[in-house]
């Protein structure tokens, strides 16, 4: 599958030179008309903005623009690639942000690794955007810097591989649970693997409810917990993964992954490439009908028909071609939607909550079902509410420069993304986008 | 709240000082290459810590949780030669297992030690790594100030 797929994308990526370009959105007829959108016409505009800034979000493309801002230190599952290499990753993720929220996006890979030096330049692009979308940072770096942005920008700042995938697992949790009969703040979660994904998600679900204390995290170490030997390191040089090392576990058991597992409810694996990473015996000692999450790309930790066999009720990955895709896509595209119309001036966790929970039911309860608890990406709507309940979120939290209720945004939103997948279709139809290359 | 209780270490105490006394020495190394520990840090420390508890010119004490040593202070009695004031009571260890930080224990266990030292005392002292600011900051919090420095290089 991948192999066929890297094989157009090489193809492809000389033929089209990229994947985006900067179009005008304003008529030109002749070059009489420069006058106007340029000098001398532009000038009163930049006036009435240097007396109110924040009509630079009205007289400006800021409104819908945003940065996908990487240093190339963690990409996909290449690893440090460099800037230059993660370029195309950052122009899909722009593609994404067109095709499915209608937000201009455009890829900024800087040669940047100090994350404090990171964090200043992010910080000087303020003026010229509404929002920052982070990207492909390595861990524990990526917290520090998302931290540190969130406080420091009046622009919503968001890290994708921590938010994106911590509020598509909560979506799919919250629908497994339902299907199982559990209540959130009674069940007990074992987080397999301790990146930006499931350090996110462990935070994201104490926000949503989840009992943190009953909750266990498992790195390549084992069994995270308050006395565990590496504790004062982490205490200096992963102070994120530390506080959840507090919070978590208030048992303090300690051992691997098997030992965690015994009676557990849920389990959510977003480590490394499997399969074979997790064994059907270890399914075999969760409680009753078991929740299990394999989320780790391009091969889940473990099939997800052996996880069926040991008996798990509901079985999520990250694959298109398996039941269940947690994918950070449906998330993105739509958060960016509902925060750039309210002009938000942040998206909080619980804004990043909302969308989680609002993912959730558009899976209604007669589509519900133990192959069927996310909604899939052709089903585009969700992303018009999805981002009408963000927009509802910042609206409620007072984040909002330009507060709208859940009906102004829907339709504003379907506008737009309407607009913009009809815009990419007629580019096609007219033939400026020309067909895919044809691969021996 | 958790209440911690103090007390003077005794010999059954040593296998936990002695595992504590590792922790802390290998937080240590966090801060400098020159604080690699030894692998026979453990036999060391029993050692340390045996001698230490019988000293007249040491102060070990503990600090328990529900009978369980969580945490642990070592200050050694020492004549400064030629300053005054003449007695220093030097903090050499302090130790404190993650879950007992930032809740005012640090400074309890502190102040637990300087009462037993007062009476022999003229002055407090503590050492630590350098690039510790935990610490650093821990103690200016409480009224120390940096007196002495420690410079190193290999020969």
């Amino acid at each position: 599958m991948s192999d066929e797929h890297g094989k157009l994308a090489v193809k492809s990526a000389p033929y089209y030179g990229g994947k985006l370009e900067i179009v005008p959105k304003i008529p030109v007829k002749s070059l009489e008309d420069f006058s106007v959108w340029y000098t001398p016409g532009v000038a009163a505009v930049s006036k009435a903005i240097s007396e109110n800034r924040e009509l630079s979000f009205e007289y400006t493309w800021r409104w819908n623009t945003i940065a996908v801002v990487t240093n190339g230190s963690r990409v996909l599952g290449l690893g440090d690639i460099g800037p230059e290499a993660a370029l195309p990753v950052m122009e899909g993720k722009s593609l994404i942000f067109k095709f499915l929220g209608g937000v201009d996006a455009f890829p900024i890979c800087l040669n940047v690794k100090d994350p404090q030096k990171f964090v200043e330049v992010v910080k000087s692009l303020e003026p010229g955007l509404g929002g920052i979308n982070l990207e492909d940072i390595s861990s524990p770096d990526c917290f520090y810097i998302l931290d540190r942005l969130r406080q420091q920008m009046s622009i919503p700042v968001w890290h994708d591989d921590q938010l994106g995938t911590a509020a598509a697992t909560t979506a799919a949790l919250i629908n497994a649970l339902k299907l199982t009969n559990r209540k959130l703040n009674k069940v007990s979660i074992v987080l397999y693997g301790a990146g930006a994904a499931n350090i996110a998600t462990a935070r994201l679900l104490e926000k949503a409810g989840a009992d943190i204390t009953k909750m266990i995290l498992v790195d390549t170490k084992g069994i995270l917990h308050s006395e565990r030997e590496d504790m004062d390191e982490l205490m200096l040089k992963h102070p994120w993964k530390y506080e959840l090392a507090l919070k978590t576990n208030r048992a303090k058991l300690s051992g691997q992954l098997p030992d965690a597992l015994e009676g557990a409810d849920v389990l959510i694996a977003a480590s490394t490439p499997g399969p074979d990473r997790i064994k059907k015996d270890w399914i075999q000692r969760m409680a009753q009908n078991p929740v299990v999450f394999l989320l780790a790309n391009p091969v889940p930790e473990m099939w997800p028909w052996e996880a069926k066999e040991a008996g798990a009720a509901v079985v999520a990955t990250g694959r298109s071609d398996f039941p269940n895709q947690v994918n950070n896509s449906l998330v993105f595209p739509a958060v960016f939607r509902g925060a750039l119309d309210v002009k938000a001036r942040a998206i909080t966790d619980t804004m990043a909550l909302r969308a989680a929970q609002a993912l959730a039911e558009y899976v209604s309860d007669e589509k519900l079902h133990p192959d069927h608890i996310i909604p899939t990406m052709d089903e585009w709507e969700v992303y018009i509410h999805v981002a009408a309940s963000v927009a509802e979120q910042a609206r409620d939290e007072n984040v909002a420069r330009n507060p709208l209720n859940y009906d102004e945004e829907f339709v504003r939103a379907k506008k737009i993304i309407q607009r913009s997948r009809k815009l990419l279709m007629s580019l096609m139809d007219q033939h400026f986008i020309k067909p895919l290359p044809k691969v021996d | 709240m958790t209440e911690l209780v103090f007390r003077k270490a005794e010999e059954k105490d040593i296998p936990r000082l002695v595992e504590l006394n590792i922790r802390l020495k290998r937080l240590n190394e966090e801060f400098d290459p020159l604080f690699k520990t030894r692998d026979d840090i453990a036999e060391t420390s029993k050692k340390y810590f045996a001698e230490a508890i019988k000293s007249p010119n040491s102060v070990v004490i503990v600090a328990e949780n529900s009978g369980r040593v969580v945490g642990f202070l070592k200050a050694d009695i020492v004549e400064r030669l030629f300053y005054h004031p003449k007695i220093e009571g030097k903090i050499v260890e302090f130790y404190l297992l993650p879950e007992y930080r930032r809740k005012k224990h640090g400074a309890e266990l502190l102040d637990y030690a300087v009462k037993m030292l007062k009476d022999r005392v003229e002055i407090i002292t503590a050492e630590f790594p350098s690039l510790n600011e935990i610490a650093v900051e821990f103690y200016t919090r409480l009224g120390f100030r940096g007196i002495v420095s420690i410079y190193a290089r290999e020969s």
